[in-house]
Parts: C-alpha cells; structure tokens; sequence
C-alpha cells in the first residue's frame, strides 16, 4: 500500500473518531448507572441462594484479562460483548426459575439500551476490528458458551438458573469496578 | 468466519410492508452462531424501476416499511450484521412485492408525539374523525423487538388511558426504568367497534425529557449576594439529579437604567452559592438555569430576582442602629436588676446598720455616743422598789377588827411590802389571802 492510500485511510478513520465521540457524553454515567441497575435487579429477581444448590455449583472462570486490555477502546467494546451475552442468557426459558417477571423485564430493558448506546457510541470500524482480532474475546466467547450449555444440560431448572444468576452478578460487579476506574 | 443470509417473510398491507425476518443457519442444530440475539438486520429496498435510490435502514426481527408510494413494486433484500465484530453477513435472495392502497382513515389518531418535562411525560395526538371516537394508548417495553418472538400481543394499556375521550394521556406511570427504552402508540376505537392503531413512538426517557426551570431565592448581606437554588422536578428532583448530573448556570446584572451592563455568569455544582464583588447601594437581578452537560441539556431560565445591595451610608446607618438597639437591650435588662439589688442594700443597711439619730436632750448622756442598738438584746436591770407602810400598822391595832379589815383592804391595793412586824405580818398574810381568793 503506498502513502496516500495509507493517508487516505488515516484521514478516514480520524473522521469516523470524532464524529462518533460528539454526542455519547453522557455514557460513561449512563453506564455505571445501568451496572447498579442491573446489580440491584439481580437482587430483587429472586431470593436467596437456595441451599440445595450449593452441590452443584459450578466454577466457570470468568476471562478477568479481557477487561485489562492494552487499549482503553477495547474495553468498551469487551463490555458491550458482554452485555449481550447476558441480555441473550437472559432471554430463555425462565419458568422454572420463577423470578419476578417486572424486575427480569426492567434488568433486560437496560441492558437492550445500553447495548443500543454502546453500538451507536463507540468507534466503529476501528475498535471493532481490533476488538475481532483480540484473544481473550475467544476466551469470554467459551465463558459464556459454558454457561449456555450448562443451562441446556440442566433443562433449565431452578438450581441452574440460581447459579448462573450469581455467575452474572459476579460479572457485572467487575465491570462496576473497571468502569469506575476509567 | 462468514454469517450466511437471513430467511424473510413480506406481507404487503394498507400500503406497507411487514416484514419477519429469520436468524442465518434458521434452526441448525449446530450453530457457529450461538448468539442470534446479536445479530443487526440490515434492510436494502428500492422501486422496481430503472434508476432507482436504494434506500438502507436498520430493521427489528419483525417490523414494518412505511413511508412507501402505494400500489408501487418495491425489491428488498436482507443481511445480518453483526456490529461488534465488523462482520456482515451475506443477503437474502431479492424479495419483490407490489404494496397495496392505502386507505386514509380518519379514525386513526394522527401526529402521534411526545412532551415531557421533569420525568412527567404525555402522549398527544390529533383527532379527525367527526363521529364519537374513544382512545386507548398501549405501550411496549423496549427489548421486546429485539426478540425474534411475536411482540404484538405483548401491547399492554396504559393505566388511565383507556377509553378515554381527551387526545392526550399521561403515561409516567409505565416508565418504571429510566434507563430503557419504551413504544406507544394510540388504538383508536369508533362506536361500531371498528378499530385504527397509529403510528409508534419510541421513548428514551433520559433524552426524551426536558428539564424544567429551577427555582431560585436571593438573600443579601453586606456584599455578598446568598443564592439558594431549589432543583427542578419537584418529587423528582432527585432522580433527574442523579441520572443528569445537573449543575446550575446563574446569570448576574446590573439593573441600571443603562442597559449596556454587563451580564456576569457563574455555575454552580451545588444548590447554594454566593456572588461577591458587588458595588453597594445597587439593584442586581439574576436568573438560574439547571443543566446537564453530559446530555447536553438546559432548562428554561427561572424567574428574574432582584435585591439591591446595602450602601456604605446605609451600612453605617445600620451598625448605629444595632448598637442603639443593643444598649436599649441591656439598659431594658440591667436596670430591674440593679433597683432591686439597691433595695435589697437599703433593707440590709435598715436592719444591720440603723441610721435612727437619739433626742437632742439625751445626747451626750454619760459621755457616750448612741451606739447601742434600737433593739436591745439584754433586759436593763431594774431595780428594786419596795413600799415601806409602817403608820398605818399600828392604828389598825387599837380600833375595831373589822375597821382595821377596811382600811388594810383599801390602803393594801399595790406593790410588794415588808414584814417588819412579824405577828402583824400573820394576820396582814392571812387577809392577803382572803383578798386574793376573792
């Protein structure tokens, strides 16, 4: 590739950066306002960790590198990775685990928003092809497939979701503190 | 890694197209695409017409293309993208399809909006049915597009406004997350029964609302100017503090006849402030605005207050008067206290230290001075005095007993006597006797 097509490309790029960054001020409070949401909700969705569940608890090792990253960009897009892979755990059969519907509704609603914000948000082209080409985006991939799966195996059942549950409350409060420290 | 083309169902009604569109790899069981919920549809459509615009959106699972040219044929096609990655899928085979006529029905509610201030948010719309029209207005939380399950039957009513008359409804209630996004739309309802839905309107509570004017009180005092902000919203104040990070912009002038003065600015994070560096003996006004910064938004200015600031004469005027007070104060207090005082002296000296002058005839009596107390302590010794009737004795031997009866009982009316005569004294006893058991 010459010179000027490489300027070309960088011009471009430098483009599509400001033009993205000028009306997503507000996210970062947004942000750590839908975490304390979302913890809170978790709370009030169900009650207390069942006993009878404490057997089959379940280490899924959460890939906490893919939140330390060498570029501060990538964590954003990392955290919308992981947004959504909680907003389409959270989307299956609930039945058996019984929860209170409103506060489910409301955790997903902001999710589904935050998700949306971030989309529109974050650099596009750039982060996001940086963020394709990351290692531990395979690693968090195989994180939340473990989690799918488990639920499948357990045909969705009370135990199952209790777990899962804290598994996801676990995740959002290392996010709640990596986004309070950006 | 590719993602495969979407599947598409097209119904083409009342000039509009709906579409549902299906995740790529359908219903494989072994997906390389887990997450279907990731997936962004993007929609391409164009009239089948030579030198025709494309026209590219961004569309839900199932959703629908308005703003077509009726009985027009219109070619589409569909890809999944998914955003994170970059990646975009490959589109659908080309979909053709002729729309429909449109029917203008003037029962549908028309220029379905929204006007919110202060988190209270209201729906309004225009009527142009001349007949009896009833409304109701249903709502949609959010994420419910964003699944591929069938959300029309997942409308609810909003509470208060169903089978209402009036073209506007009040619909806070239903916004029970700030932070989420939400549908409406209006159901218009004719007597026959026969119903018309409206357009949808999408609500992002945070950006949607406006933020109405603070309220502001001024108070003065020597040259410094007490601002005391009362935020926006009322009972929610607090969660548009919370969710906007509201700070305040005051406005400060001179309210000189010149209206060339200059308009100073100062923002506030908290409720209250001060503004110093005031002239004396000058009208200031002000006004408040809240702001958001990270929403970019502003309220509406609050009322104008003026105060005038204290001159220096006026200043000096006021200490005087508040010393003059003062004193007054203390003169009010100490004066009861110190007569009272005074009187408890004066009885003190009254009782301890009399000042009674003697009778000049009496003074200098044995060449000492009255300094003896009024009241006297000790008994003055008094003497004794006795009466000595010794004549009257003897008489009374010689005459009759019961003269001499007499006259002792008459001369015998006072003082002690002596017993000189012994014999004499017996009888003179037994009679005092006589006399005084009478």
């Amino acid at each position: 590739m010459n010179a000027f097509g490489l300027i070309q490309i960088g011009l471009i790029l430098l483009c599509t950066t400001t033009i993205s960054s000028l009306q997503c001020n507000h996210l970062p409070l947004q942000q750590r306002k839908v975490i304390e949401n979302s913890l809170q909700l978790l709370d009030k969705m169900g009650k207390k960790f069942p006993q009878q569940c404490l057997r089959e608890k379940m280490s899924f090792r959460f890939p906490e590198q893919v939140l330390k990253p060498r570029q501060k960009e990538t964590v954003k897009v990392a955290i919308e990775e992981i947004f959504q892979h909680i907003f389409y755990i959270f989307s299956k059969n609930l039945t058996l685990a019984a929860w209170d519907g409103t506060a489910l509704e409301q955790f997903q609603n902001g999710l589904y928003q935050q998700i949306e914000q971030l989309e529109a948000c974050v650099i596009k082209k750039q982060t996001h092809y940086f963020w394709s080409k990351e290692v531990n985006r395979l690693k968090l991939n195989k994180y939340f497939k473990k989690i799918d799966c488990f639920l499948k195996d357990k045909q969705h059942n009370l135990c199952s979701w209790e777990i899962s549950r804290a598994e996801m409350r676990r995740c959002l409060q290392l996010i709640d503190k990596v986004i309070r420290k950006l | 890694a590719q993602i495969g083309p979407p599947g598409i169902e097209l119904q083409s009604t009342n000039g509009v197209i709906k579409v549902k569109v299906s995740p790529p790899e359908g219903n494989q069981v072994r997906k390389m695409w887990v997450d279907h919920l990731s997936f962004k549809y993007n929609l391409v459509i164009w009239e089948n017409s030579s030198n025709a615009e494309f026209r590219s959106e961004t569309i839900f699972p199932t959703d629908i293309i308005d703003d077509l040219a009726p009985d027009t044929t219109y070619c589409l096609k569909v890809q999944a993208t998914l955003p994170l990655y970059s990646l975009e899928g490959l589109f659908s085979p080309i979909r053709c399809v002729k729309t429909t006529h449109k029917v203008n029905d003037l029962l549908c509610a028309k220029n379905v909006s929204v006007l919110s201030l202060n988190m209270k948010f209201h729906l309004h719309w225009n009527n142009q049915y001349k007949q009896h029209v009833s409304y109701n207005v249903q709502y949609l939380i959010g994420y419910l597009k964003k699944l591929h399950d069938d959300y029309s039957v997942k409308w609810l009513n909003v509470p208060g406004c169903e089978n209402i008359t009036d073209t506007q409804c009040n619909f806070s209630s239903i916004i029970t997350t700030i932070l989420g996004f939400y549908y409406l739309r209006v159901q218009a309802v004719s007597e026959y029964n026969r119903s018309c839905l409206s357009n949808e309107v999408k609500v992002d509570p945070l950006i949607t609302n406006e933020i109405g004017p603070p309220g502001v009180k001024v108070d003065i005092s020597d040259v410094l100017l007490h601002i005391q902000i009362t935020p926006p919203g009322g009972s929610e104040s607090e969660v548009m503090r919370d969710h906007y990070d509201l700070s305040y912009r005051v406005l400060y002038w001179k309210n000189s006849s010149n209206n060339e003065e200059e308009i100073k600015m100062k923002e506030l994070k908290q409720t209250i402030g001060t503004v110093s560096d005031l002239t004396p003996s000058t009208l200031y006004c002000l006004k408040v605005q809240a702001f958001s910064e990270v929403y970019n938004k502003s309220s509406h200015y609050s009322k104008e207050e003026c105060i005038t600031t204290p001159g220096e004469q006026m200043l000096s005027l006021i200490i005087l008067a508040t010393f003059v007070t003062a004193l007054v104060a203390v003169l009010l207090v100490a004066m009861p206290f110190v007569f009272v005082l005074y009187q408890a002296y004066n009885k003190i000296k009254y009782a301890f230290f009399p000042s009674c002058q003697p009778p000049l005839n009496i003074e200098g009596f044995g060449g000492q001075r009255f300094s003896s107390p009024c009241l006297s302590t000790t008994e003055e010794p008094i003497e004794n005095c006795s009466i000595i009737e010794t004549i009257i004795t003897e008489e009374v031997d010689q005459i009759d007993f019961k003269d001499y009866k007499h006259s002792k009982q008459s001369s015998r009316d006072s003082g002690n006597y002596s017993n000189d005569d012994d014999t004499s004294g017996t009888k003179v006893s037994e009679e005092t006797l006589e006399k005084e058991v009478v």
